[in-house]
């Protein structure tokens, strides 16, 4: 239907309001503050240049912190990504209880990721866990928990949050690859093709927009990784499984640097966006098509 | 045919494990990893989730917290996002493709990146511990994806529908209310359980625009640990179970409808 000015602003003026007052607004304020000596309690204020973002990118601690969550983004959203498509590619066609079947294996994801770190930590345990439990059974000793070893922290922090986060992925591919008609793969299976040819040639054209969506959303969500470290490892041991958002909380509120902090977040931010810009990008040539 | 099977199977036991063991702990049924091979102690009982109140005495007022604010939070953002998005679908401009892609980007932006700027602002405004600020800081996180899958879901529906009604003399109240909604409400409904998980689980924040006051599940669960003592297990499992149980309540009830959140825009009308 034809929009008057008034139904415009009807259906526009919510949205406006809500994003504005609580995401936009503070954003921006947050990056004008980045420029100043502003704080919360601080007396004066004034203009500061790129100071705070000098301290940032000069203190070592962001430096792990932005490697770890290069590292985590870079192995965590390929890895998400390629589980959650074979279990949906898996799951694709109908079979006698399938319904059932995608809601338990949408369990991980509804575990919030603090309640993942408190889990883990006792199933990585010695004395409670399931790792030790099946390695027993396998005759081998127990292992200590590799939440306390620099090396492995970090793959075992990645390895939990595949854990949480490939069955969204694969709640979220599931619907398109089912819905396939089944003569694209009759087509694909008499011309010969494997079942490695049937994936590349059928079921991923099918669903590349898709792909490309969840890509850019599972890495905003691995740059932003904060509460899946907060009590699994709590950035430990060391600074071995620290990321940008769990130092900047710690600046602002723990330690009271309130402009690292604030600087800090908008690198995360920064990062973010440019994944966006290229998203834009990438998706804007598929429309051109 | 049987490989396939074998798949499920192996997919299955590997993401549902460490719920099981979870479950089982709840209950005191433990692992005795010292024995060899490895045993079971510990006979089935509910004790420990009565033992979750006394470790945590709010545990219950965080739980009752928790539903309300996520059910507050996904409403608004679903009700500002699907209003939106309607706008969207039916603007004249060409780009509105483009703009809804561009709240994937916003949907996509961690909270650490502006919470920290928004605790101060609530601070100012004299909103900080406070239901309306959580519920509303929620809203706006999680609003832009509402956006964009409720702009898929209108952007499918030819507009034929609309434009009888609008020949019957509708407004756009009676078109939204009549036409529209009815086509579009299991997206919406699936929309608004997925933004109800998302809150449900959001720690950031609720952590930075609270003190104590107000208490959510996640931060009720992140300070069981963070400083006190360390937990016993069963009673943590018992914890974690209670604060699983709403969301895969929610999920096992309305699963067909769940289907219907997309964030493919491929097939348009």
């Amino acid at each position: 239907m034809r929009l008057t000015r008034r139904d415009r602003l009807f259906l526009f003026a919510p949205l406006a309001l809500l994003l504005a007052g609580w995401l936009v607004l503070p954003a921006l304020l947050g990056l004008l503050a980045t420029f100043t000596t502003y704080s919360p309690f601080a007396i004066g204020v004034h203009f500061s240049g790129l100071a705070n973002y000098a301290a940032v990118i000069r203190d070592p601690l962001f430096g792990s912190a932005a490697r770890n969550v290069a590292v985590f983004t870079l192995v965590a959203v390929p890895l998400e990504l390629v589980i959650g498509f074979s279990v949906a590619y898996l799951l694709r066609r109908p079979f006698h209880g399938r319904a059932a079947l995608r809601v338990l294996l949408l369990l991980p994801w509804l575990v919030s990721p603090i309640a993942s770190g408190v889990m883990w930590h006792f199933l990585f345990g010695s004395a409670t866990g399931v790792v030790d439990f099946v390695l027993g059974w396998l005759g081998r000793p127990d292992l200590p928990s590799p939440l306390g070893d620099p090396r492995l922290a970090l793959p075992a922090v990645i390895a939990v949050e595949v854990w949480r986060v490939a069955p969204f992925v694969t709640f979220l591919l599931l619907p398109s690859l089912a819905s396939i008609p089944s003569e694209r793969w009759e087509e694909a299976t008499l011309s010969g093709a494997s079942w490695t040819g049937r994936v590349r040639h059928v079921a991923i054209p099918a669903v590349r927009p898709l792909l490309l969506t969840i890509t850019m959303l599972l890495t905003g969500l691995s740059l932003g990784t904060f509460d899946a470290v907060l009590i699994l490892t709590g950035g430990g041991p060391g600074t071995a499984t620290v990321t940008p958002a769990l130092y900047s909380y710690n600046r602002a509120f723990g330690v009271n640097d309130w402009p690292v902090g604030a600087t800090s977040g908008w690198l995360i931010a920064a990062a973010v966006l440019g994944a966006g810009l290229i998203y834009l990008r990438l998706s804007r040539t598929r429309f051109v098509e | 045919m049987r490989l396939r099977g074998v798949l499920v199977a192996a997919t299955l036991l590997a993401f549902l494990l460490p719920l099981l063991w979870t479950a089982l702990a709840s209950l005191g049924v433990l692992p005795d990893n010292s024995s060899r091979p490895p045993s079971w102690r510990g006979s089935a009982s509910l004790d420990h989730f009565a033992e979750v109140g006394i470790a945590e005495p709010a545990f219950w007022n965080e739980l009752v917290t928790s539903v309300l604010m996520s059910a507050c939070a996904a409403a608004i953002a679903v009700g500002a996002g699907f209003l939106a998005a309607y706008g969207l679908a039916r603007a004249p401009f060409r780009s509105s493709r483009f703009v809804t892609q561009g709240f994937l980007v916003l949907a996509s932006l961690p909270a650490m990146a502006y919470v920290i700027p928004l605790s101060d602002l609530m601070r100012r405004v004299h909103l900080l511990d406070s239901f309306a600020a959580v519920v509303l800081s929620e809203a706006a996180a999680t609003a832009p994806l509402a956006v964009f899958v409720l702009h898929g879901a209108v952007a499918q529906l030819a507009p034929e529908w609309e434009e009888a009604a609008v020949l019957d003399g509708a407004g756009l109240f009676r078109v939204i209310g009549r036409v529209i909604l009815p086509l579009v409400a299991p997206s919406v409904v699936a929309t608004a359980l997925v933004l109800f998980v998302l809150d449900w689980n959001m720690l950031l924040v609720p952590l930075v625009l609270t003190s104590g006051e107000i208490k959510t599940i996640p931060l009720g669960l992140s300070d069981f640990f963070t400083f006190e003592r360390e937990l016993d297990w069963p009673t943590a499992a018992a914890a974690l179970i209670v604060s699983l149980a709403p969301v895969a309540a929610l999920v096992g009830l309305f699963h067909r409808v769940l289907g219907r959140f997309s964030l493919d825009l491929a097939t348009p009308a």
